[in-house]
Protein backbone atom coordinates (compact mmCIF):
# COMPACT_ATOMS: atom_id res chain seq x y z
CA UNK A 1 0.00 0.00 0.00
CA UNK A 2 2.38 2.74 -1.11
CA UNK A 3 1.59 6.42 -1.08
CA UNK A 4 2.70 7.85 -4.40
CA UNK A 5 2.74 11.35 -5.83
CA UNK A 6 3.65 11.67 -9.46
CA UNK A 7 4.34 15.06 -11.04
CA UNK A 8 1.81 16.89 -8.92
CA UNK A 9 1.38 20.56 -9.77
CA UNK A 10 -1.07 23.05 -8.35
CA UNK A 11 -1.81 26.77 -8.63
CA UNK A 12 -4.26 28.54 -6.33
CA UNK A 13 -7.06 30.18 -8.38
CA UNK A 14 -6.03 33.79 -7.71
CA UNK A 15 -2.26 33.17 -7.70
CA UNK A 16 0.16 34.11 -10.49
CA UNK A 17 2.64 31.31 -9.87
CA UNK A 18 2.11 27.65 -9.06
CA UNK A 19 2.61 26.66 -5.43
CA UNK A 20 3.59 23.12 -6.45
CA UNK A 21 5.52 22.15 -9.57
CA UNK A 22 6.10 18.54 -10.56
CA UNK A 23 6.32 17.15 -7.06
CA UNK A 24 6.97 13.42 -7.00
CA UNK A 25 7.67 11.00 -4.18
CA UNK A 26 6.97 7.47 -3.14
CA UNK A 27 6.41 6.40 0.45
CA UNK A 28 6.55 2.63 0.20
CA UNK A 29 6.37 1.67 3.86
CA UNK A 30 4.33 2.93 6.82
CA UNK A 31 6.18 4.91 9.44
CA UNK A 32 7.14 8.42 10.38
CA UNK A 33 7.79 10.62 7.35
CA UNK A 34 8.11 14.34 7.03
CA UNK A 35 7.50 17.36 4.84
CA UNK A 36 10.17 19.89 5.71
CA UNK A 37 10.81 23.38 4.41
CA UNK A 38 10.24 27.08 4.94
CA UNK A 39 6.77 28.59 5.30
CA UNK A 40 4.73 29.13 2.16
CA UNK A 41 6.47 26.58 -0.07
CA UNK A 42 3.47 24.26 -0.43
CA UNK A 43 3.72 21.68 2.37
CA UNK A 44 0.16 22.20 3.56
CA UNK A 45 -1.15 22.42 -0.01
CA UNK A 46 0.43 19.06 -0.82
CA UNK A 47 -1.02 17.59 2.38
CA UNK A 48 -4.48 18.79 1.36
CA UNK A 49 -4.02 17.29 -2.10
CA UNK A 50 -3.18 13.94 -0.50
CA UNK A 51 -6.30 13.98 1.67
CA UNK A 52 -8.51 15.13 -1.19
CA UNK A 53 -9.29 18.58 0.25
CA UNK A 54 -7.77 20.12 -2.88
CA UNK A 55 -8.98 18.47 -6.06
CA UNK A 56 -7.99 20.81 -8.91
CA UNK A 57 -4.36 19.69 -9.26
CA UNK A 58 -2.55 18.04 -12.13
CA UNK A 59 -0.46 14.90 -11.88
CA UNK A 60 -1.28 11.70 -10.08
CA UNK A 61 -1.76 10.75 -6.44
CA UNK A 62 -1.96 7.03 -5.70
CA UNK A 63 -3.43 6.03 -2.35
CA UNK A 64 -4.73 2.57 -3.35
CA UNK A 65 -5.43 0.38 -0.36
CA UNK A 66 -5.16 3.29 2.08
CA UNK A 67 -8.63 3.66 3.58
CA UNK A 68 -8.69 6.94 5.39
CA UNK A 69 -6.26 9.82 5.08
CA UNK A 70 -6.65 12.44 7.78
CA UNK A 71 -5.17 15.91 7.96
CA UNK A 72 -4.78 17.62 11.32
CA UNK A 73 -3.30 21.02 12.08
CA UNK A 74 -2.37 23.10 15.08
CA UNK A 75 -5.14 25.68 14.76
CA UNK A 76 -7.92 23.24 15.51
CA UNK A 77 -10.17 23.55 18.52
CA UNK A 78 -12.51 21.28 20.44
CA UNK A 79 -16.00 22.61 21.15
CA UNK A 80 -16.19 24.42 24.48
CA UNK A 81 -19.43 23.04 25.89
CA UNK A 82 -17.89 20.17 27.83
CA UNK A 83 -14.56 19.05 29.19
CA UNK A 84 -11.72 17.47 27.21
CA UNK A 85 -12.21 13.97 28.63
CA UNK A 86 -15.88 13.92 27.67
CA UNK A 87 -15.08 15.07 24.14
CA UNK A 88 -12.37 12.48 23.70
CA UNK A 89 -14.63 9.70 24.96
CA UNK A 90 -17.32 10.70 22.50
CA UNK A 91 -15.14 10.82 19.39
CA UNK A 92 -12.85 7.87 20.00
CA UNK A 93 -14.12 4.52 18.66
CA UNK A 94 -14.90 1.88 21.31
CA UNK A 95 -12.11 -0.35 20.00
CA UNK A 96 -9.52 2.37 20.72
CA UNK A 97 -10.81 3.64 24.06
CA UNK A 98 -8.27 1.55 25.97
CA UNK A 99 -5.42 3.40 24.29
CA UNK A 100 -6.84 6.78 25.23
CA UNK A 101 -5.61 6.67 28.83
CA UNK A 102 -2.15 5.58 27.74
CA UNK A 103 -1.86 8.41 25.25
CA UNK A 104 -3.24 10.95 27.72
CA UNK A 105 -0.52 9.85 30.12
CA UNK A 106 2.33 9.81 27.57
CA UNK A 107 1.26 13.17 26.16
CA UNK A 108 1.38 14.68 29.66
CA UNK A 109 -2.19 15.96 29.65
CA UNK A 110 -3.71 13.77 32.38
CA UNK A 111 -3.98 16.75 34.73
CA UNK A 112 -6.08 18.79 32.37
CA UNK A 113 -8.65 16.40 30.93
CA UNK A 114 -11.33 17.68 33.29
CA UNK A 115 -10.83 21.21 31.99
CA UNK A 116 -12.50 22.74 28.97
CA UNK A 117 -10.41 23.15 25.84
CA UNK A 118 -10.12 26.94 26.03
CA UNK A 119 -8.73 26.66 29.57
CA UNK A 120 -5.67 24.75 28.32
CA UNK A 121 -2.34 26.18 27.23
CA UNK A 122 -1.59 26.12 23.49
CA UNK A 123 0.75 23.18 23.88
CA UNK A 124 -1.86 21.22 25.82
CA UNK A 125 -4.50 22.09 23.22
CA UNK A 126 -2.32 20.75 20.41
CA UNK A 127 -1.60 17.54 22.29
CA UNK A 128 -5.29 16.93 23.06
CA UNK A 129 -6.16 17.56 19.42
CA UNK A 130 -3.48 15.11 18.30
CA UNK A 131 -4.77 12.41 20.67
CA UNK A 132 -8.24 12.44 19.12
CA UNK A 133 -6.75 12.15 15.62
CA UNK A 134 -4.39 9.35 16.57
CA UNK A 135 -7.28 7.34 17.95
CA UNK A 136 -9.25 7.37 14.70
CA UNK A 137 -9.44 4.53 12.27
CA UNK A 138 -7.09 5.82 9.57
CA UNK A 139 -4.14 4.63 7.49
CA UNK A 140 -2.47 7.99 6.95
CA UNK A 141 -2.32 10.85 9.41
CA UNK A 142 -0.83 14.15 8.35
CA UNK A 143 0.26 16.23 11.32
CA UNK A 144 0.70 19.84 10.24
CA UNK A 145 2.76 21.41 13.01
CA UNK A 146 0.56 19.43 15.37
CA UNK A 147 3.10 19.66 18.16
CA UNK A 148 3.71 23.37 18.01
CA UNK A 149 4.16 24.97 21.45
CA UNK A 150 5.09 21.60 23.01
CA UNK A 151 8.47 21.38 24.72
CA UNK A 152 11.22 19.37 23.04
CA UNK A 153 11.41 16.55 25.59
CA UNK A 154 7.67 15.90 25.51
CA UNK A 155 7.69 16.03 21.70
CA UNK A 156 10.38 13.34 21.62
CA UNK A 157 8.40 11.22 24.06
CA UNK A 158 5.26 11.64 21.96
CA UNK A 159 6.94 10.79 18.65
CA UNK A 160 8.50 7.64 20.11
CA UNK A 161 5.16 6.58 21.62
CA UNK A 162 3.39 7.16 18.29
CA UNK A 163 5.96 5.04 16.46
CA UNK A 164 5.54 2.27 19.05
CA UNK A 165 1.77 2.27 19.15
CA UNK A 166 0.96 2.66 15.46
CA UNK A 167 3.64 0.82 13.49
CA UNK A 168 1.33 0.11 10.54
CA UNK A 169 0.24 3.64 9.95
CA UNK A 170 1.72 6.31 7.69
CA UNK A 171 2.50 9.56 9.45
CA UNK A 172 3.47 12.68 7.58
CA UNK A 173 4.88 15.16 10.04
CA UNK A 174 5.03 18.73 8.79
CA UNK A 175 7.60 20.56 10.86
CA UNK A 176 10.18 23.34 10.76
CA UNK A 177 12.47 21.58 13.20
CA UNK A 178 15.34 20.12 11.14
CA UNK A 179 16.89 18.26 14.07
CA UNK A 180 13.62 16.55 14.94
CA UNK A 181 12.78 15.39 11.43
CA UNK A 182 16.36 14.26 10.82
CA UNK A 183 16.35 12.20 14.01
CA UNK A 184 12.90 10.59 13.98
CA UNK A 185 11.70 10.46 10.40
CA UNK A 186 12.17 7.63 7.95
CA UNK A 187 12.03 9.80 4.85
CA UNK A 188 12.01 13.57 4.59
CA UNK A 189 10.56 15.42 1.63
CA UNK A 190 12.50 18.68 1.66
CA UNK A 191 10.76 21.60 -0.02
CA UNK A 192 13.34 23.88 -1.56
CA UNK A 193 13.30 27.64 -1.81
CA UNK A 194 11.77 28.94 -5.03
CA UNK A 195 14.07 29.35 -8.01
CA UNK A 196 15.55 25.87 -7.87
CA UNK A 197 14.88 23.49 -10.74
CA UNK A 198 13.47 20.66 -8.66
CA UNK A 199 10.98 21.78 -6.01
CA UNK A 200 11.41 18.85 -3.65
CA UNK A 201 14.13 16.40 -2.71
CA UNK A 202 13.58 13.16 -0.79
CA UNK A 203 16.15 12.45 1.93
CA UNK A 204 16.54 9.41 4.14
CA UNK A 205 16.22 10.24 7.84
CA UNK A 206 17.71 8.44 10.85
CA UNK A 207 14.30 6.97 11.82
CA UNK A 208 15.21 6.57 15.46
CA UNK A 209 12.98 4.29 17.54
CA UNK A 210 12.62 3.84 21.30
CA UNK A 211 15.51 1.39 21.68
CA UNK A 212 17.73 2.79 18.95
CA UNK A 213 20.91 4.73 19.39
CA UNK A 214 22.03 6.88 16.55
CA UNK A 215 25.51 8.21 16.15
CA UNK A 216 26.09 11.92 16.13
CA UNK A 217 27.90 11.44 12.84
CA UNK A 218 24.83 9.92 11.15
CA UNK A 219 22.59 12.64 12.51
CA UNK A 220 24.98 15.37 11.39
CA UNK A 221 25.16 13.83 7.94
CA UNK A 222 21.37 13.82 7.62
CA UNK A 223 21.16 17.38 8.88
CA UNK A 224 23.77 18.45 6.40
CA UNK A 225 21.88 16.75 3.61
CA UNK A 226 18.68 18.56 4.59
CA UNK A 227 20.47 21.91 4.69
CA UNK A 228 22.09 21.33 1.33
CA UNK A 229 18.80 20.31 -0.22
CA UNK A 230 16.80 23.27 1.06
CA UNK B 1 -28.33 44.70 34.35
CA UNK B 2 -32.02 45.26 35.22
CA UNK B 3 -31.60 48.37 37.41
CA UNK B 4 -29.11 49.79 34.87
CA UNK B 5 -31.59 49.42 32.00
CA UNK B 6 -34.44 50.97 34.03
CA UNK B 7 -32.19 53.78 35.21
CA UNK B 8 -31.09 54.49 31.62
CA UNK B 9 -34.74 54.64 30.56
CA UNK B 10 -35.60 57.06 33.40
CA UNK B 11 -32.77 59.39 32.34
CA UNK B 12 -33.89 59.42 28.69
CA UNK B 13 -37.58 59.77 29.52
CA UNK B 14 -37.17 62.61 31.98
CA UNK B 15 -34.72 64.40 29.68
CA UNK B 16 -37.41 64.22 27.02
CA UNK B 17 -40.09 65.54 29.42
CA UNK B 18 -37.65 68.25 30.51
CA UNK B 19 -37.15 69.24 26.87
CA UNK B 20 -40.92 69.44 26.36
CA UNK B 21 -41.29 71.63 29.46
CA UNK B 22 -38.51 73.96 28.31
CA UNK B 23 -40.30 74.26 24.96
CA UNK B 24 -43.67 74.81 26.66
CA UNK B 25 -42.50 77.58 28.98
CA UNK B 26 -40.07 79.26 26.60
CA UNK B 27 -42.61 79.40 23.76
CA UNK B 28 -45.55 80.05 26.12
CA UNK B 29 -47.48 77.08 24.76
CA UNK B 30 -50.90 76.41 26.26
CA UNK B 31 -51.75 73.38 28.46
CA UNK B 32 -53.82 72.14 25.57
CA UNK B 33 -50.66 71.62 23.43
CA UNK B 34 -48.28 70.49 26.19
CA UNK B 35 -49.91 69.82 29.54
CA UNK B 36 -48.37 71.16 32.74
CA UNK B 37 -46.57 68.69 35.05
CA UNK B 38 -49.48 68.77 37.50
CA UNK B 39 -51.92 67.87 34.70
CA UNK B 40 -49.66 65.02 33.63
CA UNK B 41 -49.57 63.70 37.16
CA UNK B 42 -53.36 63.95 37.33
CA UNK B 43 -53.67 62.05 34.02
CA UNK B 44 -51.27 59.41 35.28
CA UNK B 45 -53.28 58.78 38.44
CA UNK B 46 -56.49 58.63 36.43
CA UNK B 47 -55.28 56.41 33.58
CA UNK B 48 -52.55 54.40 35.27
CA UNK B 49 -54.58 51.21 35.77
CA UNK B 50 -56.18 51.12 32.33
CA UNK B 51 -52.94 51.99 30.52
CA UNK B 52 -50.95 49.43 32.52
CA UNK B 53 -53.40 46.68 31.55
CA UNK B 54 -53.25 47.83 27.91
CA UNK B 55 -49.43 47.78 28.01
CA UNK B 56 -49.42 44.27 29.50
CA UNK B 57 -51.85 43.21 26.78
CA UNK B 58 -49.52 44.61 24.09
CA UNK B 59 -46.46 43.11 25.75
CA UNK B 60 -48.10 39.68 25.85
CA UNK B 61 -48.80 39.82 22.11
CA UNK B 62 -45.25 41.08 21.46
CA UNK B 63 -43.67 38.27 23.52
CA UNK B 64 -45.74 35.55 21.82
CA UNK B 65 -44.96 37.15 18.42
CA UNK B 66 -41.26 37.31 19.25
CA UNK B 67 -41.10 33.70 20.42
CA UNK B 68 -42.86 32.57 17.24
CA UNK B 69 -40.59 34.63 15.02
CA UNK B 70 -37.41 33.41 16.77
CA UNK B 71 -38.53 29.77 16.38
CA UNK B 72 -39.41 30.38 12.73
CA UNK B 73 -36.16 32.25 12.09
CA UNK B 74 -34.15 29.34 13.52
CA UNK B 75 -36.03 26.73 11.48
CA UNK B 76 -35.69 28.67 8.23
CA UNK B 77 -32.14 29.79 9.10
CA UNK B 78 -31.05 26.20 9.72
CA UNK B 79 -32.57 25.03 6.43
CA UNK B 80 -31.22 28.07 4.60
CA UNK B 81 -27.65 27.64 5.89
CA UNK B 82 -26.92 24.93 3.32
CA UNK B 83 -25.26 25.80 0.06
CA UNK B 84 -27.97 23.93 -1.84
CA UNK B 85 -30.52 25.39 -4.27
CA UNK B 86 -33.09 25.60 -1.44
CA UNK B 87 -30.59 27.27 0.88
CA UNK B 88 -29.67 29.90 -1.70
CA UNK B 89 -33.33 30.47 -2.53
CA UNK B 90 -34.22 31.02 1.14
CA UNK B 91 -31.34 33.47 1.57
CA UNK B 92 -32.22 35.53 -1.51
CA UNK B 93 -35.93 35.49 -0.64
CA UNK B 94 -35.23 36.58 2.95
CA UNK B 95 -33.04 39.49 1.82
CA UNK B 96 -35.64 40.64 -0.70
CA UNK B 97 -38.72 40.28 1.49
CA UNK B 98 -37.14 42.01 4.49
CA UNK B 99 -36.64 45.11 2.35
CA UNK B 100 -40.42 45.44 2.06
CA UNK B 101 -42.03 47.47 4.87
CA UNK B 102 -44.20 45.03 6.83
CA UNK B 103 -46.28 47.92 8.20
CA UNK B 104 -47.49 48.53 4.65
CA UNK B 105 -48.96 45.03 4.68
CA UNK B 106 -50.76 45.60 7.98
CA UNK B 107 -53.97 47.02 6.43
CA UNK B 108 -54.28 43.90 4.26
CA UNK B 109 -54.05 41.71 7.37
CA UNK B 110 -56.67 43.80 9.16
CA UNK B 111 -58.99 43.56 6.15
CA UNK B 112 -58.53 39.81 5.84
CA UNK B 113 -58.34 38.79 9.50
CA UNK B 114 -60.16 41.55 11.36
CA UNK B 115 -58.82 43.69 14.21
CA UNK B 116 -58.32 40.99 16.82
CA UNK B 117 -55.48 39.17 18.52
CA UNK B 118 -54.25 37.14 15.51
CA UNK B 119 -53.67 40.19 13.33
CA UNK B 120 -51.66 41.96 16.03
CA UNK B 121 -49.67 38.79 16.65
CA UNK B 122 -48.90 38.35 12.96
CA UNK B 123 -47.69 41.93 12.56
CA UNK B 124 -45.50 41.66 15.68
CA UNK B 125 -44.03 38.36 14.49
CA UNK B 126 -43.42 39.59 10.94
CA UNK B 127 -41.71 42.79 12.04
CA UNK B 128 -39.17 41.07 14.28
CA UNK B 129 -38.86 37.92 12.15
CA UNK B 130 -36.68 39.18 9.29
CA UNK B 131 -33.88 40.84 11.28
CA UNK B 132 -33.61 37.70 13.42
CA UNK B 133 -33.73 35.48 10.32
CA UNK B 134 -30.95 37.41 8.58
CA UNK B 135 -28.74 37.13 11.67
CA UNK B 136 -29.46 33.41 12.09
CA UNK B 137 -28.84 32.82 8.37
CA UNK B 138 -25.54 34.69 8.56
CA UNK B 139 -24.42 32.76 11.64
CA UNK B 140 -25.56 29.35 10.44
CA UNK B 141 -24.06 29.75 6.96
CA UNK B 142 -20.58 30.53 8.26
CA UNK B 143 -18.52 27.41 9.00
CA UNK B 144 -16.37 27.31 12.14
CA UNK B 145 -13.56 25.51 10.30
CA UNK B 146 -11.15 25.08 13.19
CA UNK B 147 -13.78 23.08 15.10
CA UNK B 148 -15.77 21.49 12.30
CA UNK B 149 -12.75 20.14 10.36
CA UNK B 150 -12.28 17.14 12.66
CA UNK B 151 -15.93 16.12 12.54
CA UNK B 152 -16.03 16.43 8.75
CA UNK B 153 -12.89 14.44 7.98
CA UNK B 154 -13.82 11.68 10.43
CA UNK B 155 -17.38 11.46 9.05
CA UNK B 156 -18.98 12.49 12.35
CA UNK B 157 -20.61 15.69 11.22
CA UNK B 158 -24.40 15.74 11.51
CA UNK B 159 -26.60 18.76 10.93
CA UNK B 160 -27.50 18.87 14.63
CA UNK B 161 -23.81 19.03 15.60
CA UNK B 162 -23.13 21.68 12.96
CA UNK B 163 -25.97 23.85 14.30
CA UNK B 164 -24.81 23.26 17.88
CA UNK B 165 -21.23 24.32 17.08
CA UNK B 166 -22.29 27.45 15.21
CA UNK B 167 -24.83 28.42 17.87
CA UNK B 168 -22.29 27.91 20.66
CA UNK B 169 -19.60 29.92 18.90
CA UNK B 170 -22.01 32.83 18.23
CA UNK B 171 -23.97 32.72 21.46
CA UNK B 172 -23.27 36.34 22.41
CA UNK B 173 -24.33 37.60 19.00
CA UNK B 174 -27.48 35.49 19.02
CA UNK B 175 -28.59 36.57 22.49
CA UNK B 176 -27.97 40.22 21.54
CA UNK B 177 -30.07 39.85 18.39
CA UNK B 178 -32.89 38.12 20.27
CA UNK B 179 -32.87 40.73 23.04
CA UNK B 180 -32.85 43.48 20.40
CA UNK B 181 -35.74 41.92 18.53
CA UNK B 182 -37.93 42.42 21.61
CA UNK B 183 -38.07 46.14 20.79
CA UNK B 184 -39.05 45.34 17.22
CA UNK B 185 -41.82 42.99 18.34
CA UNK B 186 -43.17 45.63 20.72
CA UNK B 187 -42.95 48.33 18.06
CA UNK B 188 -44.70 46.04 15.56
CA UNK B 189 -47.54 45.30 17.94
CA UNK B 190 -48.03 48.96 18.84
CA UNK B 191 -48.02 50.02 15.17
CA UNK B 192 -50.55 47.28 14.39
CA UNK B 193 -52.77 48.40 17.27
CA UNK B 194 -52.38 52.01 16.23
CA UNK B 195 -53.54 51.23 12.70
CA UNK B 196 -56.68 49.27 13.40
CA UNK B 197 -56.79 46.99 16.45
CA UNK B 198 -59.34 47.18 19.26
CA UNK B 199 -57.03 46.62 22.23
CA UNK B 200 -53.56 47.31 23.55
CA UNK B 201 -51.54 50.42 24.29
CA UNK B 202 -51.29 51.32 20.57
CA UNK B 203 -55.09 51.48 20.48
CA UNK B 204 -55.06 53.68 23.62
CA UNK B 205 -52.53 56.02 21.94
CA UNK B 206 -54.81 56.24 18.89
CA UNK B 207 -57.75 57.26 21.13
CA UNK B 208 -55.51 59.80 22.92
CA UNK B 209 -54.43 61.19 19.56
CA UNK B 210 -58.05 61.68 18.52
CA UNK B 211 -58.59 63.52 21.83
CA UNK B 212 -55.34 65.51 21.24
CA UNK B 213 -54.34 64.55 24.79
CA UNK B 214 -50.53 64.68 24.93
CA UNK B 215 -50.58 63.83 28.65
CA UNK B 216 -52.11 60.41 27.94
CA UNK B 217 -49.62 59.78 25.13
CA UNK B 218 -46.70 60.64 27.42
CA UNK B 219 -48.04 58.29 30.11
CA UNK B 220 -48.37 55.55 27.47
CA UNK B 221 -44.79 56.20 26.34
CA UNK B 222 -43.58 55.91 29.91
CA UNK B 223 -45.30 52.57 30.42
CA UNK B 224 -44.12 51.23 27.04
CA UNK B 225 -40.54 52.31 27.73
CA UNK B 226 -40.37 50.85 31.21
CA UNK B 227 -41.93 47.56 30.07
CA UNK B 228 -39.49 47.15 27.17
CA UNK B 229 -36.53 48.06 29.40
CA UNK B 230 -37.53 45.40 31.94
CA UNK B 231 -38.25 42.77 29.27
CA UNK B 232 -34.96 43.39 27.45
CA UNK B 233 -33.02 43.26 30.69
CA UNK B 234 -34.71 39.94 31.56
CA UNK B 235 -33.81 38.57 28.10
CA UNK B 236 -30.21 39.68 28.57
CA UNK B 237 -30.10 38.03 31.99
CA UNK B 238 -31.49 34.85 30.46
CA UNK B 239 -28.79 35.03 27.75
CA UNK B 240 -26.07 35.44 30.38
CA UNK B 241 -27.47 32.50 32.38
CA UNK B 242 -27.57 30.26 29.28
CA UNK B 243 -24.03 31.31 28.35
CA UNK B 244 -22.75 30.66 31.85
CA UNK B 245 -24.33 27.22 31.99
CA UNK B 246 -23.16 26.22 28.52
CA UNK B 247 -19.66 27.68 28.46
CA UNK B 248 -18.88 27.37 32.16
CA UNK B 249 -17.75 31.02 32.26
Amino acid sequence: MPLICDNVAFTYPAAEHPILTNVSFNLSTPGFHSFFGPSGVGKTSLAKILTGDIAEYSGKVVTDGLKHLLYSHNKERLPGWSNVDRHLSRVIPQSMLAEKDRLVDVFGVSDCTKARFDQLSMGQQNRVNLIRYLLQDCDVLIMDESMANVDELTREKIILAIKDMFPRRYFIYISHNAMEVAKFCDSILVFRNSGKAQQTVMIQGCNMGRDDNISTKALDATLLEIMNAS
Amino acid sequence: MLPKRVFQFFIIYFLFIGGLMIMKYSLHLSDYVIPAPSDMLHTMVAEYRQYSLATINTMTVAIIGQVLSVIMAFVIGIIGRQSTWLGSFIKVAAYNIQAYPIVALAPILFILLGDGFITRLLIAAMICYFPVLLSVLGIMSKPIDDIEHFYRVTGRMRWQLEVKIRTFENLTQLTTVIAGSATLAMAGTIVGEFIAANAGIGYSIRIALYQSDLGKILIALFLIGITIAVYQALLELLGVAIKRTWTGK
